[in-house]
């Protein structure tokens, strides 16, 4: 069965007040593209969930999008620095951070993949993340006590991939990071591609196939689906995209931010259309 | 060679006399051949000082990173410390869960990590200058260091600024603490004490004066005969030059 879908359909299925996992990390393999759709759709209210983020959270902080954040890390690592309008959201209270390590998000999401209501984490003394949010129980099977994680479940996951066939079977090339966690822990799941290929040309490598179409709900082809970040085999981050965004960034409005957005998502599809 | 410059040397445009490069080549000797070695996200240095110190004297150390490439060989070196870059001539791939695996049960050796902040403890906080839950400055958060701070083996944290704003007496938040064995900064090299748990002098970078160290240092320091880091030397500034010719060691300098 065909899964594939128009951007602004796959979108549009996405309610307001929805919690989000989004796949990649900091600027590679980000769904930037659904993101965008996510922002020209005037979305609200929404709670994020990655390991490592950097332009996807901070746009959607920038552009109004956003409630909740359960993430470990958003910033530009050393291509620019502090994610402006995360730092900005947060500190004027207009967005909860739930403020997690990655190991502690990759627990709640394996909780939540194994149908189990939290996960026990090794470590996790000796931080004030811990206090009042993360319990210890006694280990029943012998001495000794063991933190744990309450499960995240997010309600959607979306990821950007290399390759997926019409019906949703996607294929990661390269680094993987937890987007085949995050499609598991997820009540639905929205794939990009840079391309749509066959199902007979993943027949031939099945084990390429890191998320399989049963848990997908629709498929989108978005070429270009990472930009500004980068995608393995395809494509490297754009730094100048990215220092532009930053620039602009520093003292937006979510109106600005989403005017910006459209005008570089615009001029990017030119661009790209032109190299063809 | 203590107490001074000695000859300044120079290599393929890298001088031993630049604060990065002192910091470097004093991260890369801390590391041991055949150890396995972690590195996260916007850790530019500690990428640079794994490809020098198996360049130089430990080719069999184990080269971890978020890209999930085992002892990669890349081409070019990534501005970001994530990128599919670090995937390059690698022949196995894991996951960032299952690096965090290796270290909950112990096989992790060595992680690097930062904090915006480090006290005297070598506790750290990658989160918020003041009130957390209405900071007056959001930081970026601390990614992995939470947990792999009680976990691995042993951490190595490094700080491009030395000042008493960075260096304080008790970090008003934790984002982590746990296994600090050193601290590289570009005045100086600390390690942990291990009666008391604090932060004392290993070395003073060459060039660095006691009276600026204690200046820039929100914590009380003993400067009794604390000798000189010594300077890089002649095959590690041609190995520098080497793995890492565009100068990705200098980036968290600018």
């Amino acid at each position: 069965m065909s899964k594939v879908s128009s951007l602004a359909a796959a979108i549009a299925a996405i309610p307001d007040g929805s919690s989000i996992a989004l796949g990649g990390n900091t600027l590679h393999r980000s769904p930037s593209t659904a993101v965008h759709e996510l922002i020209r759709q005037d979305k609200r209210e929404l709670t994020l969930i990655k390991t490592a983020g950097a332009y996807d959270i901070d746009v959607l902080c920038g552009a109004g999008c956003v409630a909740r954040l359960i993430v470990a890390y958003v910033g530009f690592e050393n291509l620019r620095g502090m994610a402006l309008r995360f730092r900005s959201a947060i500190e004027t209270g207009q967005v909860h951070l739930e403020e997690h390590t990655c190991a502690s998000v990759i627990a709640g999401l394996r909780a939540a993949v194994q149908g189990i209501p939290f996960m026990p984490l090794a470590g996790m003394t000796g931080t004030d993340l811990a206090p009042g949010r993360f319990h210890a129980v006694a280990n029943p099977y012998g001495g000794g006590e063991v933190m744990t994680i309450p499960a995240i479940r997010p309600d959607w996951a979306i990821v950007h991939v290399q390759e997926a066939d019409s019906e949703g079977n996607a294929r990661i090339l390269g680094t993987t990071f937890e987007d085949a966690l995050i499609a598991r822990a997820a009540r639905h799941v929205f794939v990009t591609c840079e391309k749509l290929v066959s199902g007979a040309e993943l027949a031939r490598q099945p084990e390429l196939t890191t998320i399989p179409a049963f848990q997908v709900d629709a498929v989108v082809e978005a070429p270009g689906g990472a930009w500004p970040a980068s995608c393995a085999g395809y494509y490297n981050i754009d730094e100048a995209a990215i220092g532009r965004y930053y620039e602009m960034a520093a003292q937006a409005t979510p109106e600005h931010i989403r005017a910006f957005i459209a005008e570089q998502v615009e001029a990017n599809q030119c661009a790209a259309v032109g190299a063809r | 060679m203590r107490g001074g410059w000695g000859a300044l040397m120079t290599a393929g445009g890298v001088r031993s006399d630049e604060p990065a490069v002192i910091m470097v080549t004093a991260l890369s000797r801390l590391l041991r051949d055949g150890e396995r070695v972690f590195h996260g996200v916007a850790s530019p240095l500690p990428m640079v000082a794994i490809l020098l110190a198996k360049a130089t004297h430990a080719p069999h150390l184990v080269y971890i990173n978020i890209s999930g490439g085992i002892d990669p060989a890349p081409s070019r070196l990534p501005r970001s410390t994530t990128d599919p870059a670090l995937l390059e001539g690698t022949r196995a791939l894991i996951t960032l869960a299952d690096a965090f695996d290796l270290s909950a049960r112990g096989e992790l050796d060595t992680v690097f990590l930062s904090g915006v902040q480090i006290d005297a403890r070598g506790r750290i906080n990658m989160s918020a200058i003041g009130d957390p839950a209405r900071p007056k400055i959001r930081l970026p958060g601390g990614a992995g260091s939470a947990f792999l701070l009680p976990t691995a083996n042993r951490t190595i944290l490094w700080r491009t600024r030395h000042d008493s704003r960075t260096f304080v007496e008790e970090v008003s938040f934790a984002t982590g603490s746990g296994k600090v064995d050193r601290v590289v900064t570009p005045l100086c090299v600390f390690r942990r004490d291990s009666e008391g748990g604090r932060l004392v002098l290993e070395s003073i970078h060459p060039g660095v004066g006691a009276d600026d160290l204690v200046a820039r240092t929100g914590f009380a320091l003993d400067l009794t005969s604390i000798p000189t880091t010594p300077p890089p030397t002649a095959a590690e500034l041609a190995a520098l030059a080497h793995v890492d010719p565009e100068g990705m060691h200098r980036i968290e300098f600018a």
